[in-house]
C-alpha cells in the first residue's frame, strides 16, 4: 500500500487518475444499460400508457396484477417448475459431480462431451426437446402415444392437460409438458452445476474423508455427513443461481411449449411478455417485472452474503 | 489382492456409469441430427422411427438408408447465380439475413466487452483507490441480474431514441449497446482475475528498467494476459449469439433481427417438416459447437474465474 502511494507521487497527473479513465467506460455504460433501466422500470410500474401519454395511476398496475387468475395460477407454475428445476438439477448434478471426482484417465473427455449441452442456446435446445415430442411424429411419442403401452389412447406431451389438481387452485400435479420443460431445462442447466459441485468437491480434503473411511463410515455416511456439510456454501449457491437462472430463463418455454398446453407451462417470465408485448399491458407487466426483480435481489444478494464476497474485492 | 481387483471394477462401474450419462446427454443432440438428414417420406411415418434405414423385408439395413439433404436444401434454398465467388447463391432467409446479423452482433458485442473489461479488469486488479471495493461489489451485484426484468424498460428506452430521430441511429446499435452493458460485469470479473493472477513484479521491473507505467501494461501485461482476454471475447460472442428474447423485442425490422429469431420464425413455418427445423437448429449450433469444442480451455478458464461468483 505505502509503496503504491509512492510510486503514484512519482507519475504525472494522467498517471495518478489512469485507474480512473480505465475504469469511467465501464461504469458509464453499466450506468445507461443497468441501473437507469431499473429505476425506469419502477416509473413504468406507477404509470399506465393512454394515447395522449403517461399517466401516474399509483399501485394500480399491481393491485390489477395481482387481481388477475393468471397472475396466481402462473405464480403456481413457477413454483412448480422451480422446485422440480433444481432439486432435479442438484441431484443429478451432485451424483455426476462424484462419479466425476474419482480423477479418472477420461475425465477430461467426459467433461467435454458432458458440456455440450451448456453451449447449445436455449431456444435450441427447447426446439430439440420438441422435436422429439411432436404428436404423431417424434421419435418419443411414437411410444407414449401407442396404446399397447400407455391406454386408452396413448399421452402426447405437448397437448395432455393438467390433471385435476389436489390443493384447490395449486396446479399440482403439473401438466405432462410441464414435467417435460422441466426435464429439458434442467439438461442445460446440468453442465455448469456438476462442475461448480465439482470444484467444490476437490476441495474437501482427501485425508478427512480416508480417516472416516478408517473409522468405519460407509459411502453414504461419508456424502452426508462429511461432503454435504462441507460443500453447503457452493450447494446454496447452486440452488440460489438455479431458481434465478429458472425464474428468468424465457426462451425455452418460448421453443418448448409457448406456454401451453392452454396456459400449462406458462411460468411468471412468459407472463411478463404476454402482458407486456401481446397484451401491450405495458403497466401491469412493469409491476410484474418489479416482483420478479425484488426476488431477484433477495437471491443475489443472498449469494453474494455466502459467498462472503467482500474478502475478495480487497 | 482383493481390495485391488475391488477397486479396478469400482473404476470400471464408475466409467460405465459415465459413458451412460454422456450417451444420454447427447441423445437429443444425435437425435436432432439423425432428424436433419430425414427425407420428408420418413419424417411422417407413423409410428415414427429412429433411422431411416428399414426396408419392407428387414428393421434395419444398412445398405437401405434413405439419407436425405432435403432439410438443409429448404433452409439454404441455393439458387444458381452468375457472377458471384461460387456457381450459386444461398438465398434461404437464415443463412443470408439472420446468421450474418448475429455473427455481427456476437462480434461487435465481444470486442466492445473485451477492450471495456480489459481496461476496468485492470485498474480493479493493479490500482487500490477510494471506492473500490464499493465498485466491484456493485458490478458483481449486476452481474446477477437478469436481462428479463429491465427489458420493458429498454424496449421503452428503444422506443423514445427512435422517435427522436436521433441521426445515424439504428436498431442495431442499441441492441448491441444493450448486450455489451449485460454481459460486461462478468467479464470485468473475469479480466480481473486473469490480470490478478500475472505477477506484478513483472510491471514493475519494466518500470525500474525504464519502461513507462502505461507501455509497461501494453507491452507486459497485455501480451500475458491475452489468453484471459480471448475467453473473455468467446464468452461474450458465444452468449450473444445464443440470447434470444432481446434480439427478438428490441429490434423492430425483421431484417436486423438475430439468427435465434430466424429460428423461432422458422419453428412456426414447419409445424410438420421437422427436417428443415432441425436442419436450421444444427446450422446455427455448429459453429459454435465446433468453437466450444476447440478452444474448452478457454471457457473452461473463464468459468472458473466467472463461477466463483456464483
Amino acid at each position: 500500500m505505502q509503496q503504491t502511494q509512492t510510486r503514484k507521487k512519482r507519475r504525472g497527473p494522467f498517471h495518478t487518475m489512469l485507474p480512473f479513465w480505465l475504469i469511467l467506460p465501464t461504469v458509464l455504460v453499466l450506468l445507461a444499460i443497468q441501473v437507469y433501466p431499473a429505476f425506469y422500470t419502477i416509473w413504468l410500474s406507477f404509470h399506465e400508457r393512454q394515447p395522449q401519454g403517461w399517466e401516474y395511476v399509483g399501485l394500480n398496475n399491481f393491485v390489477r396484477l395481482l387481481g388477475m387468475g393468471v397472475f396466481s395460477e402462473s405464480v403456481g407454475h413457477t413454483i412448480v417448475f422451480l422446485v422440480g428445476y433444481t432439486s432435479l438439477t442438484l441431484v443429478l448434478g451432485f451424483i455426476i459431480a462424484l462419479l466425476l471426482n474419482r480423477k479418472l484417465k477420461l475425465s477430461g473427455l467426459y467433461v467435454t462431451l458432458l458440456f455440450i449441452p451448456w453451449i447449445i442456446a436455449d431456444i435450441i435446445v427447447g426446439i430439440v426437446f420438441r422435436l422429439l415430442v411432436v404428436p404423431d411424429y417424434g421419435l418419443l411419442s411414437g411410444i407414449l402415444q401407442n396404446p399397447a403401452i400407455f391406454p386408452p389412447n396413448g399421452i402426447s406431451v405437448l397437448t395432455a392437460t393438467r390433471p385435476p389438481s389436489w390443493f384447490g387452485g395449486f396446479p399440482f400435479p403439473p401438466a405432462l409438458a410441464m414435467i417435460y420443460l422441466i426435464m429439458a431445462s434442467a439438461w442445460r442447466a446440468l453442465p455448469f452445476i456438476t462442475l461448480l459441485l465439482l470444484a467444490a468437491m476437490q476441495t474437501v480434503s482427501t485425508e478427512v474423508i480416508e480417516s472416516s473411511r478408517i473409522d468405519g463410515a460407509n459411502g453414504w455416511q461419508v456424502v452426508r455427513r462429511i461432503m454435504i456439510p462441507l460443500m453447503l456454501p457452493t450447494l446454496v449457491v447452486a440452488l440460489f443461481s438455479l431458481t434465478l437462472g429458472g425464474m428468468n430463463g424465457v426462451g425455452m418455454v418460448f421453443s418448448l411449449t409457448g406456454g401451453g398446453p392452454g396456459s400449462a407451462t406458462e411460468v411468471l417470465s412468459y407472463l411478463l411478455y404476454v402482458l407486456g408485448w401481446s397484451q401491450l399491458n405495458f403497466g401491469r407487466a412493469a409491476a410484474l417485472a418489479m416482483l420478479i426483480a425484488v426476488v431477484n435481489w433477495i437471491l443475489i444478494l443472498s449469494t453474494l452474503r455466502v459467498t462472503r464476497v467482500e474478502e475478495r474485492t480487497h | 489382492m482383493f481390495g485391488v481387483s475391488r477397486r479396478r471394477l469400482n473404476v470400471w462401474l464408475v466409467n460405465l456409469a459415465l459413458v451412460v450419462i454422456c450417451i444420454f446427454a447427447l441423445i437429443p443432440v444425435v437425435t436432432t441430427v439423425v432428424i436433419s438428414f430425414k427425407g420428408e417420406r420418413d419424417i411422417i411415418r407413423k409410428p415414427p422411427n429412429f433411422l431411416p434405414c428399414d426396408t419392407p423385408t428387414s428393421a434395419f439395413d444398412p445398405t437401405a438408408c434413405r439419407w436425405s439433404v432435403e432439410g438443409y436444401q429448404r433452409v439454404l434454398s441455393p439458387k444458381p447465380s452468375e457472377g458471384g465467388l461460387l456457381p450459386f447463391a444461398l438465398t434461404g432467409n437464415i443463412v443470408r439475413v439472420y446468421i450474418p446479423n448475429s455473427f455481427l452482433y456476437a462480434t461487435s458485442t465481444a470486442l466492445i466487452v473485451v477492450f471495456l473489461a480489459g481496461m476496468s479488469g485492470y485498474a480493479f486488479s493493479r490500482y487500490r483507490f477510494r471506492g473500490r471495493s464499493l465498485l466491484l461489489f456493485a458490478i458483481l451485484a449486476i452481474t446477477g441480474v437478469p436481462l428479463l426484468t429491465n427489458l420493458l424498460a429498454l424496449y421503452q428506452m428503444g422506443v423514445v431514441i427512435r422517435k427522436a430521430q436521433v441521426p445515424f441511429y439504428d436498431d442495431r446499435l442499441f441492441l448491441v449497446a444493450v448486450y455489451t452493458g449485460f454481459f460486461l460485469p462478468l467479464s470485468v470479473w473475469i479480466a480481473k482475475g486473469f490480470f490478478d493472477a500475472i505477477p506484478r513484479e513483472l510491471e514493475e521491473a519494466a518500470v525500474i528498467d525504464g519502461c513507462s507505467p502505461f507501455s509497461a501494461l501494453l507491452r507486459i501485461s497485455m501480451p500475458l494476459a491475452l489468453p484471459g482476454l480471448m475467453a473473455v471475447f468467446l464468452l461474450t460472442f458465444v452468449n450473444v449469439w445464443n440470447e434470444f428474447i432481446a434480439g427478438y423485442l428490441l429490434i423492430a425490422k425483421n431484417e436486423f433481427k438475430p439468427a435465434m429469431f430466424g429460428l423461432y420464425e422458422f419453428l412456426g413455418q414447419n409445424i410438420i417438416n421437422l427436417q428443415v427445423v432441425a436442419a436450421a437448429c444444427i446450422l446455427i449450433a455448429l459453429p459454435i459447437v465446433v468453437l466450444f469444442i476447440f478452444a474448452r480451455r478457454s471457457f473452461f478458464a473463464a468459468m472458473v474465474e466467472g463461477a466463483i461468483k456464483g
